[in-house]
């Protein structure tokens, strides 16, 4: 064996995970070759300050915020468990979630519910508004070049499950396209069932390094109005530290219409810009 | 949509303590009470690691915040087939992405919070170790470091991880993360001994 081959199998002597009794024939080199075992050595006390580096602790503040922040999604789960259906898994699932999840439409009602802010009163005529809502729409994404070939909004005309499962199969890619992304944007900013838009911008949350995600959040954060969304859209600015978005947080910070939590996180995000 | 068939393995909650993969299981279920007994469990080594990546306590106790935040965000994205600590890391990884990004487009004087950083990590850094302790040097060391290379290192070496599961942390092969973790630990043996020849400043 010869040393540029046992050199490149020395790291393997010192993984953690390797066996004691593993390459022998690299062990007999090292008894004959002076030059390799110093190599050796150097390699096995770095390992080994690496190993004995000190161990640092938390402040306690990182517990209390864990905590802080669990309290607060039980809550949201709690009251509003219908905002995040998961996708229908297995027969594992609870009751409520197999009954609800072919029902976006009532989805959407308990998060306007939650929310305070009664949108959609029955079903029947959030459909008519969801119709009007989806004309007014298309009008607007005709007069905009740059999202045009939309394809979740040809599905619109489908019931909202269908949409939903369009916005979780495209979730779903590991690596996505533009083209996926771009659905996922339009989807954020085009579709009329809260529910839609909040899983959509679920899914862009591990994208918002690219430049249409980024350029999607900030169109859908002067228009969205539903309040559930609203705080969602602030999270994800104020997270990516996106100080573009911030004459939007300035704007829905001081409008009184809008909801006193929407308000209150807008403002919370300005400040860490 | 594809159906997932596998079933979790039985597991006796009445005598045994549940495993991390039952518990995210539990999790993704909606038993969100679960999470505080995965926090309790991984925050230590979670900050351990985001600490050595970042050389910034505080940056690594907020990514730690981000890492659990999103693991309830995501929760129904945990797969039956998953490894919690995997996953786990996988996510932190891109929390710390997302940190660097943001940290190499701010102008760093300006920000309180990196200010307090560096008057935290003061004893560790190496232009301030008047003692040449090894603990220090290691440290400037790890800074040194290419980033790329000190992920790798830190989770081959400090995580109870397998290199299957670090190449699926990493989306490489696991022949590919293995060389990766050997060279990096070669460049660190590098810059720790050169930096041991220096004379103290
Ligand atoms: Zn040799």
């Amino acid at each position: 064996m010869n040393c540029q081959r046992v050199r490149d199998l020395l790291p393997e002597l010192l993984d953690p995970r390797a066996e004691a009794a593993a390459h022998g024939d690299v062990r007999a080199h090292l008894t004959a070759c002076p030059e390799c075992a110093r190599e050796l050595a150097t390699l096995t006390a770095t390992a080994a300050a690496l190993d004995t580096m000190a161990p640092s602790h938390p402040s306690p503040r990182l517990r209390t915020n864990f905590y802080a922040m669990l309290a607060a999604e039980k809550q949201a789960a709690g009251g509003a468990f219908a905002a995040h259906p998961p996708p229908a898994r297995s027969a594992r699932a609870p009751l409520w979630r197999t009954l609800l999840t072919p029902l976006a439409g009532c989805a959407l009602l308990a998060i306007a519910f939650y929310a305070g802010r009664q949108t959609t009163p029955a079903p029947l005529a959030a459909d008519l508004q969801t119709r009007a809502e989806l004309k007014k729409l298309q009008e607007q994404v005709n007069k905009m070049g740059t999202l045009v070939g939309y394809s979740l909004l040809q599905q619109q005309q489908g019931p909202a499950n269908e949409r939903l499962r369009g916005v979780l199969t495209a979730a779903r890619a590991e690596a996505p396209s533009d083209k996926i992304l771009d659905d996922l944007v339009s989807a954020l900013a085009f579709d009329p069932s809260a529910n839609v838009r909040l899983r959509a911008l679920e899914a862009l949350y591990p994208h918002a390094d690219r430049d249409v995600v980024r350029a999607g959040i900030l169109a859908a954060l002067p228009r969205e109005q539903n309040p559930l969304v609203q705080l969602e859209l602030i999270d994800f600015v104020a997270a990516a530290e996106d100080s573009a978005a911030a004459p939007a947080l300035q704007r829905i910070s001081l409008d009184e219409s809008t909801n006193r939590s929407v308000r209150d996180a807008a403002q919370r995000a300005l400040a860490r810009f | 949509m594809v159906e997932r068939a596998v079933a979790p393995p039985p597991v006796d909650t009445a005598t045994q303590p549940r495993s991390d993969h039952a518990l995210m299981l539990a999790v993704r279920d909606g038993e969100l009470d679960a999470l505080g007994e995965l926090f309790e469990r991984h925050h230590g080594p979670l900050y351990g690691f985001l600490v050595k990546l970042t050389g910034d306590r505080t940056a690594a106790e907020d990514i730690a915040q981000v890492v659990f935040q999103r693991m309830l965000k995501y929760r129904h994205t945990y797969r039956d087939d998953g490894s919690f600590t995997a996953w786990m890391y996988h996510l932190a990884r891109r929390c710390a992405a997302d940190h660097f990004r943001r940290s190499n487009a701010a102008p760093h004087a300006t920000d309180p919070a990196v200010l307090h950083a560096h008057a935290d990590d003061r004893p560790h850094a190496a232009h301030h170790a008047t003692v040449r302790d090894d603990h220090a040097l290691l440290h400037a060391a790890l800074a040194r470091l290419d980033r790329d290379d000190r992920e790798v290192l830190l989770l081959a070496r400090f995580q109870e991880l397998s290199f299957a599961e670090i190449s699926g942390i990493l989306e490489c092969s696991v022949g590919a993360a293995k060389v990766r973790a050997h060279r990096a630990l070669r460049a660190l043996r590098d810059i720790y001994f050169n930096l041991q020849k220096e004379p103290a400043s």
